[in-house]
């Protein structure tokens, strides 16, 4: 691909998608509840609104605090660049850069600072929120490692860029596909699991650890949030993209609108599941995680059964 | 190995039944079973007009109209005439059970080679109706009521099935058709048992009827 085109792609995928489909999450949630909604473009202006507020930090802070979002959006923005969610735009000279196992856990690093500056403030619903989401990250975590290493073990590489373009067995990209489709909304404390808009604070797992942030902070939150949506439902979207291989012969902007449609896609029917699903019992959480769990390690197997692809 | 359409669609149903062993709830339970029981009509018509054998769509229609509606609409309505929800399985553990699932599911994997028959088209097929027995199996020993049970004597029954429809070259359909009729008859007799049963104990939860032996 040319240079321009993919700055230009580039820029789309930072700048404009991510908000974009949260907004399309939000209207296609409220559809679902037969109300009318906010308009799509609503998440942009809450940024822009937060962006312009004054922010207030507690008097017992420390630097954590207000450096976590920053840390946040610094990793979350050099995953999305290095994960090719939207399809391989990067050329294949950033290799070691794209491995899977640096990008999950860049991203768990910055879980772990905005955790960090949960407890940080004190406030008890902060360590709450906080405890709650180390013991689903726990969860998870082995989901996402085992689905990407079987799909790795196919293409005998743990390189994001030559697994997906390498071809796969359809079995095992729907398998890890279905897998990390579960594991992205317990990561991203989405329905099942956690719900995005409840306001009682014993139940939240992700809104009670940011809590205490508002103005410039919160914006920045809000934006990678956003972003690490889009970037494993991108993973996500693209694994299950990888079982059909006539897909991988498109030209690159094709290709580019089929993963953007899969997107909105994947967007919607978890509004859907949203307005369908109740959410689970704490205790249950991990029953629902384990199927996640066991699509990735039946994936891993019949990737090691296999020998390659 | 290169994988079939019609060894896709056997491991699907395969990793439905893994998914069954999960779920506790009795009507989930069920939703696993037609799932599973459709996609093996699915190959029932795949293999019927990849051989043109039109005797191959009747089966598929009668496998889909009774093992896939008839059966589990019945099973479900005595669910609700009997009043249960839940089957927490015998060791209060479903994640325990999917992975003893997965592991079967595997274990049929492994042994495709030795259990396949060398000359037919789709060898994968195989291992995943050995591993639909081996669930079957697994669910009917941990489950606690006569219900679930039945539930896992019908995939190991949906085994059997996809292991006589892949690996041989095809029975009459009257055989097939006895087979199929044959199912119906003993679930339905398990209904009725386990209506009994329901009377006379107040529940169908076997394991406390061990004080039987003695």
């Amino acid at each position: 691909m040319s240079m321009p085109l993919s700055i230009a792609i580039h820029l789309i995928n930072l700048l404009i998608l991510p908000l974009l489909l949260t907004g399309i999450i939000r209207k296609a949630k409220a559809l679902m509840q037969n109300r009318v909604g906010a308009p799509l473009l609503q998440p942009f202006y809450d940024v822009w609104k937060f962006l312009h507020k004054t922010e207030t930090v507690s008097g017992s802070a420390s630097w954590i605090f207000v450096w976590s979002p920053r840390v946040g959006l610094a990793v979350a923005l050099a995953a999305a660049i290095l994960v090719p969610w939207t399809g391989a735009l990067l050329p294949p000279g950033w290799a070691p850069a794209t491995n899977f196992l640096l990008v999950l856990y860049l991203l768990a690093l910055g879980k772990f600072f905005t955790m960090l500056a949960a407890l940080d403030t004190g406030s008890a619903f902060g360590g709450l929120g906080a405890s709650r989401e180390a013991t689903i990250s726990m969860l998870v975590e082995p989901t996402l490692v085992i689905g990407l290493g079987a799909l790795a073990l196919g293409a005998g590489s743990t390189d994001l860029l030559t697994i997906y373009g390498a071809p796969a067995s359809p079995f095992i990209a729907i398998l890890t596909g279905a897998a990390l489709v579960v594991a992205a909304l317990a990561e991203l404390s989405r329905m099942p699991v956690d719900d995005p808009t409840t306001h009682l604070e014993l139940t939240m797992v992700h809104e009670a650890m940011i809590l205490e942030y508002s103005g410039r902070s919160l914006a920045i939150i809000e934006y990678t949030v956003a972003l690490r949506t889009c970037i494993l439902l991108g993973l996500a979207m693209q694994t299950l993209l990888h079982a059909w291989p006539a897909l991988q012969a498109l030209p690159v902007l094709s290709y580019y609108a089929v993963s953007l449609s899969g997107l909105a896609a994947l967007g919607i029917s978890i509004a859907v599941a949203e307005g369908v699903l109740v959410k689970l019992k704490w205790r249950s959480v991990p029953n629902f995680l384990a199927f996640a769990a066991v699509l990735s390690l039946l994936a891993a197997l019949i990737a090691a059964a296999q020998g390659g692809v | 190995m290169n994988l079939s359409q019609i060894d896709l669609l056997a491991a699907g149903a395969a990793v439905l039944a893994v998914w069954t062993c999960g779920v506790t709830r009795v009507k989930t339970q069920l939703l696993g079973l037609v799932g599973q029981t459709t996609l093996l009509a699915g190959i029932c018509v795949l293999l019927g007009l990849e051989e043109a054998a039109w005797h191959m769509l009747i089966l598929a229609l009668v496998v889909f109209s009774v093992k896939a509606v008839g059966i589990p609409v019945f099973l479900g309505k005595a669910a609700e005439r009997i009043g249960i929800v839940r089957d927490r399985g015998v060791s209060n553990n479903s994640t325990l059970i999917l992975l003893m699932g997965c592991g079967l599911l595997m274990l049929g994997y492994f042994m495709t080679p030795h259990f396949a028959v060398p000359t037919m088209m789709n060898r994968g097929a195989a291992g995943m109706a050995l591993a639909l027995v081996f669930i079957g199996m697994l669910l009917m020993v941990t489950r606690r009521l006569a219900l679930s049970q039945v539930i896992g004597f019908l995939t190991m029954e949906n085994g059997i099935f996809l292991y006589g429809l892949t690996q041989t070259n095809g029975m009459p359909l009257l055989m097939e058709m006895g087979i199929v009729f044959e199912a119906l008859v003993g679930v339905m007799i398990a209904g009725v048992v386990m209506f009994r049963i329901n009377r006379s104990f107040e529940h169908i939860d076997v394991s406390d009827m061990r004080g039987l032996r003695h």
